[in-house]
């Protein structure tokens, strides 16, 4: 269980295609500046069109920008897992000789079930807690205040 | 490069010109359309948040199939039940004339607990009977999930629709607090799909501490209570039937102990869950007067009742803990936290009882992934 490839994958992919977008959102800023520079040098000299087209092309990319920071992106595949599954583990004692093992958690643990032969002595080991792994359950320090 | 930046400074160069109508522009617009574009740069965030809820609501939903397929094994397509499923809704009696409504409540929800008992054998008939309520509990989820989704939808489909930025801003305002609460129950996809203890499950896991070794029975619908000698004094310790996932009827439960003692207990010690306020420790411990209970406020209200009746004392211990533990596999400090609670209740019998004493201990919450 836990944070599989899959889930880092699709994570580094999101990435990705985020820092695509912000570069292409660059590019056509550059160029949309660049072109409308070139329109603003040709324009009031002999090349009247080209100074329109190149204005025209400056506008349209100013645009597109303004488009793109509204447009809302289809959630794909790979970010459709949002849903997150943490590591559980079960621990055991021995009520005879206090005898503490850790495993992962399978279906059918609960809590103050007997659950296999204490490898220790003869007694049973029963399932004391059941929870997150501790790595995953408290990153954050808590506060000062 | 360098010359080309110098000219963004000078206002009478080319691209100084172009870099100034570009403002100019901008801001001119900005004067008309101020308003307007944070309206689509509200109904954007609104629409990307929805787009995840619907992701965590077809999860649900799937996991919800799974497991019912997993363990139940109907053996047909159930999907159209569990769609038809998610759909169910409660109507809360009329409370214009308030005098009964607890009563009228009660029925009501007994009802649904019946409906949803026989939906979930419908749809998983080979289940035991604690994959079942597992099952309800994964159901109910899911439901809520799809709740959740069609609320945040309505008001994205309204705002668009009227393009009101007061229509919107209702539903923006609140997303980061209705994000804490979906992904809390799609963290209990997992616990629910498992059979794993849930932050809920504190109370449960207390009373579990003290009555575990001693012979129980059952006090009211699933429900089980045991005697325990303590110090001299007789703890009745109850809590719901585990370890399935369920609450129990800790009222009912309450109700007929004392009805049978006839109210010789002397205080009733009630230990459930509570939530923190930020900045409180997670399994941090708490200890007051009164019924520590949550839901609808049936419970409650029996609890309160029978205690009013028989002039018997409510204490109450809490176990303080995040929105985002409730219904989600349980972390370490809150396991610390039972303990802490074990010795609050201890404590509270040795404080305010003598030896020979009845005290009546409840453990509430959900029980699932915990026995007695």
């Amino acid at each position: 269980m836990g944070e599989s490839a899959g889930d880092r994958g699709a994570q580094m992919t999101s990435m990705n295609q985020s820092w695509i977008g912000l570069v292409a959102i660059l590019i056509v800023g550059v160029l949309a500046l660049i072109s409308l520079y070139m329109g603003f040098q040709n324009y009031g000299t002999d090349n009247q069109d080209i100074a329109y087209m190149y204005m025209l092309i400056g506008a349209a990319g100013f645009a597109a920008i303004g488009y793109m920071f509204f447009r809302t992106k289809a959630v794909t595949a790979q970010q459709k897992t949002d849903v997150t599954k943490v590591s559980v583990v079960t621990t055991l004692e021995c009520p005879k000789c206090n005898l503490k093992r850790v495993r992962d958690f399978q279906r059918g643990d609960y809590v103050f079930k007997d659950d296999e032969p204490c490898t220790r002595c003869d007694g049973k080991m029963m399932i004391t807690r059941i929870a997150q792994k501790k790595e995953e359950a408290g990153k954050k320090k808590p506060s000062e205040l | 490069m360098i010359p080309l930046v110098g000219q963004l400074l000078q206002q009478d160069s080319e691209l100084g010109m172009i870099i100034q109508t570009i403002f100019s522009l901008a801001f001119i617009v900005y004067i008309f359309y101020a308003q307007r574009i944070q309206t689509l740069q509200m109904l954007r965030q609104v629409e990307i948040t929805l787009r995840k809820v619907k992701s965590i609501r077809d999860e649900g939903r799937e996991t919800a199939i799974k497991t019912i397929n997993d363990l139940g094994k109907p053996g047909k397509d159930i999907s159209a039940e569990v769609d038809r499923f998610m759909d169910h809704f409660v109507i809360s009696p009329i409370d214009m004339d308030p005098a009964g409504v607890v009563g009228k409540l009660k029925q009501i929800l007994d009802t649904r607990e019946d409906v949803w008992e026989y939906e979930v054998k419908n749809v998983a008939p080979n289940a035991s009977e604690n994959e079942r309520n597992n099952i309800e509990n994964l159901l109910e989820a899911s439901m809520a999930l799809n709740i959740y989704y069609k609320v945040v939808r309505h008001y994205y489909l309204l705002g668009k629709k009227t393009m009101n930025i007061y229509v919107i801003m209702q539903i923006h305002m609140v997303l980061p607090l209705l994000m804490m609460e979906i992904e809390a129950y799609a963290s209990a996809l997992q616990a629910f799909q498992e059979g794993m203890p849930v932050g809920d499950s504190v109370g449960a896991i207390v009373a579990g501490k003290l009555m575990h070794g001693y012979p129980n029975k059952e006090v009211a619908k699933e429900t089980v209570a045991a005697e325990v000698p303590f110090e001299g004094r007789t703890l009745i310790v109850l809590k719901a039937r585990g370890p399935g996932g369920s609450v129990g009827e800790p009222g009912e439960a309450i109700k007929n102990i004392l009805d049978k003692k006839k109210g010789k207990v002397k205080i009733i010690i009630t230990v459930d869950a509570a939530g923190k306020l930020e900045g409180e420790a997670v399994g941090s411990v708490a200890e007051g007067v009164g019924a520590a209970i949550g839901g609808p406020g049936v419970d409650k209200y029996q609890m309160e009742e029978t205690a009013k009746k028989y002039n018997v004392p409510l204490h109450a211990v809490a176990i303080k803990e995040g929105i985002e533990h409730v219904v989600s596999p349980l972390v370490d400090p809150l396991f610390d936290g039972v303990d802490k609670a074990v010795e609050a209740v201890k404590r509270t019998v040795l404080n305010y009882t003598q030896e020979g004493d009845t005290v009546l201990v409840a453990g509430i919450g959900n029980t699932v992934g915990v026995a007695q």
